[in-house]
């Protein structure tokens, strides 16, 4: 019919169009507000500071975005919060109901969550500074620490992501697989375009329609701050623009999943065998440590093809016998290997439905290595609490028996076992250990430039 | 083997029982299974079972309908012998005793007749699989697992073909006195129902031509009044209440499957009745004759379902077992099934506004899954005697099963060993 709507990428933040590779440097500021009223005039300023989306001029040498907790909102209007964000963010991550949802139970439960718990201060709002280099990210750091301090706001917890690299702890290149928002000039035809309203508030998603958000009578909005509803209702638009932002803090036990794999994949005499056990984490991952995939390449890594993403199950590989039904990428992006009919366009639009932009960074302290993930989303609970759910952690995923993603699936309920199928008979082990566990996380809305102004006036009014 | 009947009992609640209720509902969902009032695996034949309340309401001429108390099941065989065999439980004298009009100390005759004078009749339902009963879920799952386990041998040689693979797992079966029932085909459906079945099949559409030169003007009559109407029924608007939502989460997602109950009321007027019922008789003959194995238009996840008219047709009870979460249902609902569930939903107050009865309202992801949602009851007692089993799962075990039954031998050994 028409084209992608054209994006307000001014009004975006960056984080929505970009993953600031060129700024290897990252740390991200948890914030309490304690002040609410203090706290609104600096978002505010921030509001005037943050890196948008605009493409032209590249980001300098470092870059801010802000996000708010639903508790957040709330303390920055002065309780005056707009109806009408989705219940997942409003009730957040760490709800009873949310934790069974996500598997953060046991030892993964919010309760034992270094932030994000309940047995930690609230979190309000999140700074992410990036920079080009440590220095400049110092400054950035000290500069936002010392307004927050200044202006009513405690930092709960400072996460200091790792130089960025193409490998995560594990081993292997990540970040591959990214779905292309339609609108922006990357996204061609064909390819793994999704729309725009999947990942920002305010657009058409792949329903054609634009997602729950909070909207206000243009009345409430007298300096203009908001775009306008673009269904024509006439209300201010405080979502367009804006997207829900995850982070978890995943921690990722490597020397627990080389020990496994080495022992899984052992000779006869019990000596580990180094090819076989660089197989068996890639038949885990779906993708060789070089980040080939497995349906390209099943026999051996082959680094020419480490960033190859344009391919699909059902049509070579229907069965898994080379990238195994329950690998890790197989289970969250299928692409074409779900029904209805396997194979089919109808499967890759089921696909593109359930699709997040990853925006996560590694960390590494002296004694844990990790990945603080991010993912912008435009409905929680379709994107990415339905990976989480139903495709990572579902121990009955695609007819498997009893096993959650191999790599970060939960354990807390069975789901040990992993096979890879194979000729004439398939292979499986059992007793996998859980090789990821959350320590802390959060729902916050990313809200568009205007947006976070608007919200921060309305504690100020 | 018998086929399977949807099961429901519904009383309204005495006054001043309902807080009593209430707590009694929970406690029993806290013992669980096997708890004192109703000890679910010790019933024959029971696949789902579930106990809710339905809140006291005002129907749309604002008339008070009392709160009352549901039971539903889906069980092998029939209705009535389920209800006997429930009303051996001593416990169902404390759940139906806040009912109006339940008899003081019944013998277990008394109960059986006072629940099966309470009975109501689904318009419509959905069985995953017509025919397998209970006891062949179970055993066919337990075959599965035990054949998964015969490959998991760490002896066993990786050079053989398929066929000799499969021979030498059918040896080892036919070897367990425990599975030898596996080579023997499952008994059908017993030949009463089938007669009834083929007679239904063959009947609804004689009817329907028959009756065509009355049904097609009325229908199209009744077609053009709702198509003036829909553009103006009022639609339900705005974000579900977040204590209600809460309310309902509580009892969802603590197995592979999840429970959905939901009530509405129907639209007002003949037209909006009739539509209703109509919609439903063809849904549930779509469902007897087409989709009685293993799917609903496509949709695997769906274990049973029922639409049960109440209060004289003013509401309809949607309730079903399905496998995963509830927003993975909803989805499935909208992408696959939004045609069937536009023509019966549609008359009911407050959905998404239709397009000629089929189009536009389901269609509406944010309308519709809140109207879902603000429509759903908790389900606080809920029941399955497999848990852990996907419908697909269960079809998968079926299926490995297949491969013993005579004449199997030879089709495709390499196909059937990649199930395992």
């Amino acid at each position: 019919v028409t084209g992608p709507e054209p994006l307000e990428l001014h009004d975006m933040q960056g984080l929505v169009v970009r993953g600031y590779g060129s700024l290897p440097y990252a740390t991200f500021l948890l914030l309490h507000v304690v002040d609410g009223a203090a706290a609104s005039s600096l978002v505010g300023r921030w509001a005037d500071v943050v890196t948008s989306g605009a493409l032209s001029p590249p980001p300098p040498g470092s870059a801010m975005n802000v996000a708010l907790t639903a508790e957040g909102v709330d303390r920055l209007t002065a309780g005056r919060a707009p109806s009408g964000f989705s219940e997942q963010f409003v009730t957040g991550m760490a709800s009873t109901y949310r934790s069974r949802l996500l598997g953060d139970v046991d030892d993964d439960a919010p309760r034992t969550w270094r932030w994000g718990g309940p047995g930690t201060e609230p979190v309000h709002v999140l700074v992410l500074l990036y920079a080009v280099t440590p220095a400049e990210l110092s400054r950035g750091v000290a500069s936002v620490t010392a307004d927050a301090a200044a202006y009513g706001l405690k930092v709960v917890a400072q996460l200091d992501a790792a130089e960025l690299q193409v490998n995560e702890p594990f081993g292997f290149h990540d970040g591959i697989s990214q779905p292309l928002m339609a609108g922006l000039p990357k996204a061609g035809p064909g390819g793994d375009v999704v729309r725009a309203g999947e990942f920002v508030l305010g657009y058409r998603n792949e329903y054609g329609q634009r997602t729950e958000r909070p909207l206000v009578p243009a009345s409430s909005d007298p300096g203009r701050l908001l775009p306008p509803d673009a269904d024509g209702s006439g209300a201010a638009d405080v979502g367009r623009n804006g997207t829900y932002l995850v982070v978890r803090q995943l921690e990722q036990d490597v020397d627990g999943f080389w020990d496994w794999v080495g022992r899984a994949s052992a000779r006869p005499d019990g000596t580990v065998d180094q090819a076989a056990r660089t197989r068996l984490a890639a038949k885990m991952v779906g993708r060789w440590p070089s980040g080939a995939p497995l349906v390209l390449t099943p026999e051996a890594d082959d680094p020419a093809q480490a960033s190859a993403n344009d391919f699909r199950y059902h049509a070579t590989d229907p069965a898994g016998l080379a990238c195994p039904i329950g690998a890790h990428v197989r289970r969250a992006n299928p692409r074409d290997a779900l029904e209805p009919h396997p194979g089919s366009a109808d499967s890759l639009a089921v696909n593109r439905k359930h699709r997040i932009i990853r925006r996560g960074r590694g960390y590494r302290t002296d004694t844990e290595r990790g990945l603080y993930f991010m993912c912008l989303n435009g409905n929680l609970a379709r994107q990415f609490e339905f990976i989480q759910h139903s495709w990572v952690n579902d121990p009955y995923f695609n007819l498997l028996d009893d096993a959650t993603d191999p790599v970060c699936g939960v354990r807390h309920d069975g789901g040990t076992s992993f096979t890879a199928p194979g000729l004439p008979v398939r292979t499986r082990y059992q007793g996998l250990p859980q090789f990821v566990h959350v320590r802390g996380g959060a729902y916050f809305f990313l809200p568009g430039i205007g947006a976070l102004r608007y919200l921060a006036s309305r504690g100020l009014g | 083997v018998p086929h399977q009947e949807a099961v429901t009992v519904r009383a309204p609640v005495r006054d001043g029982e309902l807080a009593g209720l209430t707590d009694l509902l929970r406690r029993m969902r806290d013992q669980g299974d096997r708890n004192e009032w109703v000890d679910f695996p010790q019933l024959r034949g029971v696949h789902f079972a579930r106990l809710f309340v339905l809140d006291e309401v005002r129907d749309l001429k604002g008339r008070p309908i009392p709160a009352s108390l549901v039971y539903m099941a889906d069980v092998d065989g029939r209705a009535v012998d389920h209800l006997r065999d429930l009303a051996t439980c001593a416990g169902v004298d404390a759940l139906f005793g806040a009912c109006a009009g339940y008899p003081g100390s019944p013998t277990p005759a008394e109960r059986a007749a006072w629940l099966a004078g309470h009975q109501l009749r689904p318009a419509a339902r959905y069985v995953h699989t017509v025919g397998r009963a209970l006891g062949q879920v179970h055993d066919e799952a337990r075959l599965y697992v035990e054949l998964e386990q015969m490959l998991d041998r760490p002896d066993l040689p990786r050079d053989g073909s398929a066929a000799g693979y499969r021979s030498w797992l059918a040896d080892r079966v036919r070897g367990r006195s425990d599975l030898a029932w596996a080579g023997r085909p499952p008994d059908g459906v017993d030949l009463a129902f089938r007669v009834r079945e083929t007679v239904h099949l063959v009947a609804v559409p004689a009817a329907a031509l028959v009756l065509m030169p009355v049904l097609l003007p009325l229908a199209v009559v009744g077609v053009l009044v709702i198509r003036v109407k829909e553009g103006s029924d009022p639609e339900e608007t705005g974000p579900v209440d977040l204590r209600h939502a809460e309310d309902v989460e509580e009892f969802e997602d603590w197995a592979a499957q999840n429970p959905f109950t939901a009530v509405g009321f129907v639209k007002p007027g003949i037209v909006r009745a009739l539509a209703m019922r109509v919609a439903l008789l063809g849904l549930d003959y779509a469902n007897r004759h087409w989709y009685a194995r293993d799917n609903l238009a496509g949709v695997r996840s769906i274990h049973f379902a029922r639409w049960v008219p109440l209060d004289g047709g003013r509401r309809v009870i949607f309730a079903s077992s399905y496998d995963g979460s509830q927003e993975s249902y909803m989805n499935d609902f909208i992408d696959r099934l939004a045609w069937g569930l536009n023509l019966v939903f549609s008359n009911g107050v407050g959905y998404p506004r239709t397009r000629w009865l089929l189009f536009g309202g389901a269609k509406d992801e944010t309308g519709f899954k809140r109207y879902l949602r603000r429509h759903q009851v908790p389900t606080v007692v809920w029941y399955s005697a497999y848990p852990r089993y996907p419908a697909p799962t269960v079809d998968q075990a079926s299926r490995v099963r297949a491969g013993f039954l005579p004449g199997a031998g030879s089709s495709d050994p390499a196909g059937w060993l990649a199930l395992l």
